[in-house]
């Protein structure tokens, strides 16, 4: 019998909106995680297979000491990891009685595992996407090589003991990379005809790299099985993320966004089922006590207000995993329309993750207004004053905080950030009470001073001071996690956005000569290009620090590696600069003095072969040998698409030495087909595309913002639904106030002007506290976890407390005016 | 043997001030089928000596026997079952549950109590107070009569022996007032139930058979009425 009890008391509370906030916090907390959980996990596997074409891989194993054991691949294999190898060495490749210096690179088949090859009939024009690779005894190669040795397609290119026809125009390679320097023009052949070329010897400089790509699982006991067998020295294993990727800085961003953004939501949306759950119990109270007085037992209760709650949820879960869903799909189709690809399905996850969090959610934050409904007395029909007793608030407490840093952990992963989040999460509200509490003292005594309804609003905000500061507190966490996303998303897309501006250089031009540095200086500027100015190169080495010389991989072998200090192991370009480049910035020491002699090194690299001011550095340059001391050191942005250098030399030094040149220049998309005209004149000078890998950086950076946007629209609701949630439950405790003032005359109108002042100094104040706490956070996050500089936001200081007394009052307004549009009659029997 | 005794019952109530005593070692005997009304002024004690009757309490002193069964003894869940088998309830503010409709009120303690066919009993009581059009109201959509009418067929669908009322004509206006009450002592006479009733009006009073005048915590006076 009772389940009918409880069937018919949901269908009715349903059907008069009883219901609905408990219903919408749990429906949107389910949503919520789905939809995020969900669309994250999509993006993010689509991030990482367009990222992984930066690496043509998932993951690569460098090796700069000859070949791998084959059972490593065989182990691959078994895991279900697919591989491919790329060998690249450079050689000369001699056509049309002339010769160039060439970047071979010998692939295996399945290469790449990631990404595509796009082939074109002529140079810089428009590729398509290759099928396969080039056939035995074919070679596709780079435009630029087409310029320099006059070849069309069908020639001959001797590349040592073997020759190739060249079937295509090579225009796009997934792994180019950025490196400007090294990039001579890529000659791809297939790797069966490597060994007739005679190229690879004992001691010749060869880089091999083994691709591997398949499933996060199958990858993930591959590379455990791999990494303690790598040698640290010859052999380096490199995924997406990693450092040195040009997109690391920003996936790292994101994710820790979507976390964090996330986290947030669900426990606003947790806020609102805890508010909403107890509001519920509350409002049974009655119903509870006439039930126990008509003799109605209390596990039978119980069971019908379980089942009740039950079938709610259930309800609300059911509907939330179908709005989930349907928003992902919707938001999926958008993001992938703008992608112009099909993002990855997603697996199971997402569903238990939100299912779980919904029912965890109604369980834990409805037991204890449930056992307190339990406990309400029967002697409540006689005696209204009455409600439930005998359970220590600290219960709730225990039950709530318990619910949240589980959600964390579940979320997170991870128990440390967990607890770090939940302790100073706690901290920050106690130090929010204290606040709100002493605020509310103060605008008490302002609101002396003012007209009627003024003062009814503060007469009623300082006797209700305890709930009020409560209430506050729930406000300002709401308003602040809203500033909080809002402003974090815009300094990440400001940050990305600075990083890549849409007319960043797209073109590098190398090997220009010195006598054509002036004509190429006046072409750019005849033909309206912007460009960097040209930088002299002259290769050198580095050959001691404070007479100690360093490690060289050529002589290694000779003699006792302790006498040595870790140097470049290669050859440098190094360039003279008189003024500090534009986009440097000098961290320790002063640039060059005139007639000064010294070098100006990167801060990293100083870093990491330990060096600082005053260091006597010795190097090699042609024929001569000279030592200078480091008179500073700059930080230099690499993310620029500038030419960056590790050393700059004073001019006296390097002025009078042999020299190329290079520059970098924007030239938008549409002049594409100029540039075989433009650089006509310049037959020596290489150039180098790099608008597609701009555009593969700026696509991810696209998936990105699409995705934080979204996830802050969620983290919006959510909040929200807290202060719908907070707003209607303090209403219902004013209620019988307000009806008192309305039986003895006082107007709708003054009513809803004090109820409206009140929301709006409560929201103004929720606001402002909510700004200050914003800041706080947003500098901890910003210098903790996100690595960038600290910003204040003073926009945020209006908007902050505007927000907060808008939504707030506006709130208060509605529901206090479809309160009153009842007739006192009416508002009387209700309270009774 | 008397349906419903009191014996030497108090109540005292812990306040600020100090331990406060409501009703002090009162006795009290209401037999089968008597109509009785407890008569005072605000604050001495009437309302507690009914929640104290009806089992909603328990005194501080003192014992209660309803049909036999000493209150004392039972727990709370026992009193509950107690009250499910043999008592009916009136507020003054009718205490109908808001979010059920007119008909699932009355059927409500049948319900509680396991009885079988609840809703044609409902339906039947809902028509003898007039209601047999408005089943699916909920109680905000009747008025004050009409949600007292409801609370009425509630308190007599469990046929019990004994029905208490608190001051159940106390929200009404003279004239509805007086329908319900006749509407009241109808039912209590065609159901043979014992009927104990507080009340600040005196001419309600004087409809029933005996009337207990309480002042300070003591009863004044047992009055017959005429």
């Amino acid at each position: 019998m009772w389940h009918k009890i409880s069937w018919r008391l949901l269908k009715h509370e349903l059907r008069r909106g009883e219901l609905t906030i408990m219903a919408a916090a749990l429906v949107l907390s389910v949503c919520a995680v789905l939809s995020l959980s969900m669309f994250s996990e999509r993006l993010q596997a689509g991030l990482m297979e367009r990222s992984a074409e930066f690496l043509a891989a998932d993951r690569v194993l460098r090796s700069r000491g000859g070949e791998i054991p084959t059972e490593w691949l065989e182990r691959a294999e078994v895991e279900g990891v697919a591989s491919a190898r790329r060998v690249t060495f450079n050689s000369m490749a001699f056509a049309n009685g002339d010769m160039a210096l060439v970047d071979v690179k010998a692939v295996t088949d399945g290469y790449p595992l990631r990404g595509h090859l796009e082939i074109a009939d002529a140079p810089f024009t428009q590729g398509v996407v290759a099928d396969g690779l080039p056939g035995r005894g074919e070679t596709w190669v780079q435009g630029s090589l087409f310029q320099q040795l006059g070849l069309a397609l069908g020639d001959e290119l001797e590349v040592g003991d073997s020759t190739f026809v060249v079937t295509q125009v090579l225009s796009h390679e997934p792994d180019s990379g950025f490196s400007v320097f090294t990039d001579s023009p890529t000659v791809l052949i297939h790797n069966d005809d490597l060994a007739a070329t005679g190229l690879i010897q004992p001691g010749s400089r060869v880089n091999y790299n083994y691709l591997f790509a398949g499933e996060p699982q199958a990858l993930q006991r591959f590379e455990t099985w791999l990494l303690p067998q790598l040698d640290s020295v010859t052999q380096r294993w490199q995924n997406i993320q990693d450092g040195d990727s040009p997109l690391s800085a920003a996936l790292t961003r994101a994710e820790q966004f979507m976390l964090l953004a996330s986290l947030l939501g669900v426990v606003l949306a947790a806020t609102a089922v805890a508010v909403a759950a107890q509001r519920y119990a509350q409002r049974n109270y009655d119903a509870v006590a006439v039930m126990k007085t008509l003799g109605g037992r209390t596990p039978q209760i119980a069971r019908i207000f379980s089942l009740h709650l039950l079938l709610l949820t259930a309800a609300s879960v059911a509907v939330g995993v179908l709005l989930g869903v349907l928003l992902q799909a919707v938001v999926s189709w958008y993001v992938s329309s703008q992608l112009g690809y099909e993002l990855p399905a997603a697996g199971n996850g997402p569903y238990l993750l939100a299912i779980g969090t919904g029912l965890l959610c109604a369980l834990m934050f409805s037991l204890y207004p449930l056992l307190r409904l339990m406990k309400v007395p029967p002697l409540r029909v006689l005696r209204r004053e009455l409600t439930a007793s005998g359970l220590s608030r600290w219960l709730h407490w225990c039950l709530a905080g318990g619910t949240v840093f589980l959600l964390m952990v579940l979320y997170s992963g991870s128990v440390i950030l967990s607890f770090a989040l939940f302790v100073g999460g706690i901290l920050a509200m106690l130090i929010l009470l204290g606040i709100s509490r002493l605020f509310i003292r103060a605008s008490r005594q302002a609101g002396m001073q003012a007209g009627s309804s003024w003062r009814l609003a503060m007469a009623g905000m300082q006797r209700r001071s305890r709930e009020n500061s409560l209430q506050m507190l729930s406000f300002s966490v709401a308003v602040m996690l809203f500033l909080l996303v809002l402003a974090l998303r815009h300094e990440l897309l400001e940050d990305w956005r600075g990083q890549l501006p849409d007319d960043a250089p797209n073109y590098f031009v190398v090997n220009v000569a010195g006598h054509q540095v002036e004509p190429m200086q006046a072409m750019f500027e005849r033909e309206s290009i912007r460009a960097t100015q040209l930088y002299p190169i002259i290769p050198g080495r580095l050959t001691a620090i404070n007479g100690t010389p360093v490690r060289d991989e050529v002589t290694k072998e000779e003699r006792d590696d302790s006498e040595y200090r870790e140097g470049f192991g290669r050859e440098l370009q190094l360039t003279w600069q008189r003024d500090l480049p534009a986009e440097n910035t000098l961290r320790a020491g002063q640039w060059f003095a005139p007639g000064e002699r010294g070098v100006s090194v990167e801060s990293q690299v100083a870093e990491r072969i330990d060096i600082g001011l005053g260091d006597e550095l010795s190097f090699r340059v042609g024929g001569n040998e000279f030592t200078v001391p480091v008179t500073n050191i700059r930080d230099v942005d690499w993310n620029t698409m500038q030419p960056n250098f590790f050393m700059i030399f004073s001019p006296e030094l390097l002025e009078d030495m042999p020299a190329t040149y290079i520059a970098s220049f924007y030239l938008p998309p549409d002049r594409r087909p100029e540039l075989y005209q433009l650089f006509r004149n310049f037959p020596q000078a290489s150039l180098i595309d790099v608008e597609d890998i701009l555009q593969q950086v700026r696509d991810v950076i696209n998936h990105v913002s699409l995705a934080i946007t979204f996830v802050m629209v969620l983290v919006i609701a959510a909040g929200g639904l807290v202060l719908i949630a907070q707003v209607q439950a303090s209403l219902e405790e004013r209620q019988q106030e307000l009806v008192i003032l309305r039986t003895l005359g006082a107007k709708s109108k003054l009513l809803t002007q004090a109820v409206s002042y009140e929301f709006i100094v409560l929201g103004a104040l929720a606001g402002l506290i909510a700004t200050l706490a914003m800041e706080v956070s947003i500098y901890v996050l910003q210098t903790q976890v996100f690595n960038m500089p600290a910003s204040l936001h003073w926009r945020f200081w209006v908007l902050g407390p505007v927000l907060g007394a808008g939504i707030v009052a506006l709130l208060g307004w509605s529901v206090c005016w479809r309160m009153l549009r009842q007739s006192t009659g009416q508002l009387i029997r209700k309270l009774s | 043997m008397s349906l419903i005794e009191a014996k030497s019952i108090s109540r005292n109530v812990a306040t600020t001030a100090g331990e406060l005593q409501i009703l002090s070692t009162l006795s009290v005997a209401i037999e089968a089928g008597e109509a009785v009304a407890i008569v005072g002024a605000s604050g001495s004690g009437k309302s507690t000596l009914l929640s104290l009757l009806a089992g909603l309490d328990l005194p501080s002193s003192g014992e209660i026997l309803i049909d036999n069964v000493k209150l004392n003894d039972l727990d709370e869940e026992q009193r509950a079952i107690l009250r499910g088998e043999k008592i009916g309830f009136i507020f003054q503010s009718f205490l109908l549950i808001q979010s059920l409709t007119a008909l699932e009120n009355v059927m409500l303690p049948a319900e509680l109590a396991g009885a079988k066919k609840p809703e044609e009993q409902a339906r039947e009581l809902l028509a003898k107070v007039g209601l047999g059009e408005r089943l699916t109201h909920y109680p905000n959509q009747l008025s004050g009569g009409e949600q007292q009418r409801v609370a009425i067929a509630r308190a007599f669908i469990g046929q019990p022996q004994i029905l208490f009322a608190d001051e159940p004509t106390g929200n009404l206006d003279r004239k509805t007032g007086a329908l319900i009450e006749d509407l009241l002592f109808e039912l209590n006479r065609e159901f043979g139930t014992t009927l104990i009733m507080v009340t600040h009006d005196e001419r309600l009073a004087q409809k029933c058979d005996r009337i207990l005048r309480i002042e300070d915590g003591q009863i004044l006076e047992h009055a017959d009425v005429a």
